[in-house]
């Protein structure tokens, strides 16, 4: 399948229909399509149908199910917005994109931080360069069959299971165990990022000493909060974030490191999506 | 994937030839609508060996009762007429996929 269907015309429908919505506040990160207001999918093919819109612009399901997640990452909302249009600007006119899928998970399952925990695992470690290997075989056009990707797929799932290390190294396990499909299907690509983002969340939290505890601890203060009125006069998290100074001035500094590594996992939605974008602008198109 | 109601529940889930997938599901669970896509495609890959059936528990609450699901996305196996393993909640495509061979492939 081709982009446009190597038609200029549709992109430029699909652009103008997308810049509408922008233009006019109607574009929103969710619902798909509701009330007028439509996100990145719904702005283009005006009803809530991801396969439509793969269908309709010609882009591999895989990608277009990861659109709204990539723009989900992006605040404020114009600069989603800004990503969005970028999406379909820069989708060359007549191009085969299906390669890309595959090449974006070779990439993420070769993310330093992931690989720095495999490392210590051999028998996820080697895992993982099997899944990278049927993926590179499926660039070359030599698709592998069914019966090696779900091989390699329950050996991840067993190998994950025996995992002896912290929650952080299961994490790990699960992004290669999501990478274990071939990039056809469509939530591949989506569940290997899930995991990986999760992964170096995870990693993060562990790095500034953030624990289940302190999780456990925020959580019941919020809620004598609510029982006690404590700083109703504030709401959301800038009270909670009075209270923390107020009274737990530890846990406060602590609170803001984990908000910022929270934020953090955000990056590699965005990143990700203009590598995408990329991508995208090197493929060759249809002469 | 069909459609069962608590009039064809028995005749297209219990008296089955090949095992099934159970999905309980229900109109406004935003976790069953995002592995709905998972669900379609698991039904291509295991077409030779089972069936999906969907069942929304809010058209058929006597289904829901009937099989005591107390929470969505509830996903229950059935080979032969009983039922076999459930699970609950959100999982990953491959440990659905993991869930899955094991109870369906196993004889």
């Amino acid at each position: 399948m081709r982009t446009f269907h190597a038609d200029p015309a549709i992109k430029a429908q699909a652009l103008d229909r997308l810049r509408r919505h922008i233009a006019a506040g109607s574009f929103v990160y969710f619902p798909a399509w509701q009330d007028g207001n439509a996100n990145a999918i719904g702005a283009v093919v005006e009803a809530d149908d991801t396969p439509l819109y793969a269908e309709t612009l010609g882009y591999p399901l895989a990608l277009a199910e990861m659109l709204p997640m990539f723009v989900n990452g992006f605040l404020p909302l114009a600069e989603a917005a800004r990503f969005a249009e970028a999406w379909l600007d820069r989708t060359p006119i007549g191009a085969d994109l299906t390669g890309i899928v595959p090449q974006l998970i070779i990439e993420l399952l070769g993310a330093p931080a992931l690989t720095s925990v495999t490392a210590r695992y051999p028998e996820l470690e080697r895992l993982r360069t099997d899944i990278i290997a049927l993926h590179r075989q499926s660039l070359r056009a030599e698709a592998p069959d069914r019966k090696a990707w779900k091989a390699v797929r329950l050996s991840a799932v067993a190998a994950t299971d025996r995992l002896e290390g912290s929650k952080v190294d299961r994490h790990a396990g699960q992004v290669v165990e999501s990478a274990a499909w071939p990039g056809t299907m469509r939530t591949v690509l989506r569940d290997t990022l899930a995991g990986l983002s999760t992964f170096e969340m995870h990693l993060a939290l562990a790095a500034i000493g953030w624990t289940e505890d302190d999780e456990s601890r925020v959580f019941h203060i919020r809620q004598q909060a609510e029982i006690d009125g404590h700083l109703a006069e504030l709401h959301g998290i800038e009270r909670l974030l009075a209270i923390l100074d107020a009274d737990h001035s530890a846990l406060a500094v602590q609170f803001r490191r984990r908000m910022n590594a929270m934020e953090e996992s955000r990056q590699r939605y965005r990143s990700t999506g203009w590598r995408v974008i990329e991508l995208m602008e090197g493929t060759p198109t249809a002469v | 994937m069909r459609d069962a109601t608590e009039l064809n529940f028995d005749e297209i889930v219990l008296r089955n030839e090949k095992p099934v997938l159970v999905d309980f599901w229900a109109p406004w669970c935003a976790p069953c609508k995002a592995l709905a896509p998972t669900l379609d495609e698991l039904a291509q890959e295991y077409a030779a060996e089972m069936e999906i059936v969907k069942v929304d528990i809010e058209a058929n609450p006597a289904l829901a009762e009937r099989f005591e699901v107390r929470g969505i996305p509830l996903l229950m196996v059935v080979r032969h007429g009983k039922e076999v393993a459930r699970t609950f909640g959100t999982l990953s495509r491959t440990r659905l996929d993991a869930f899955v061979d094991e109870h369906v492939s196993a004889d």
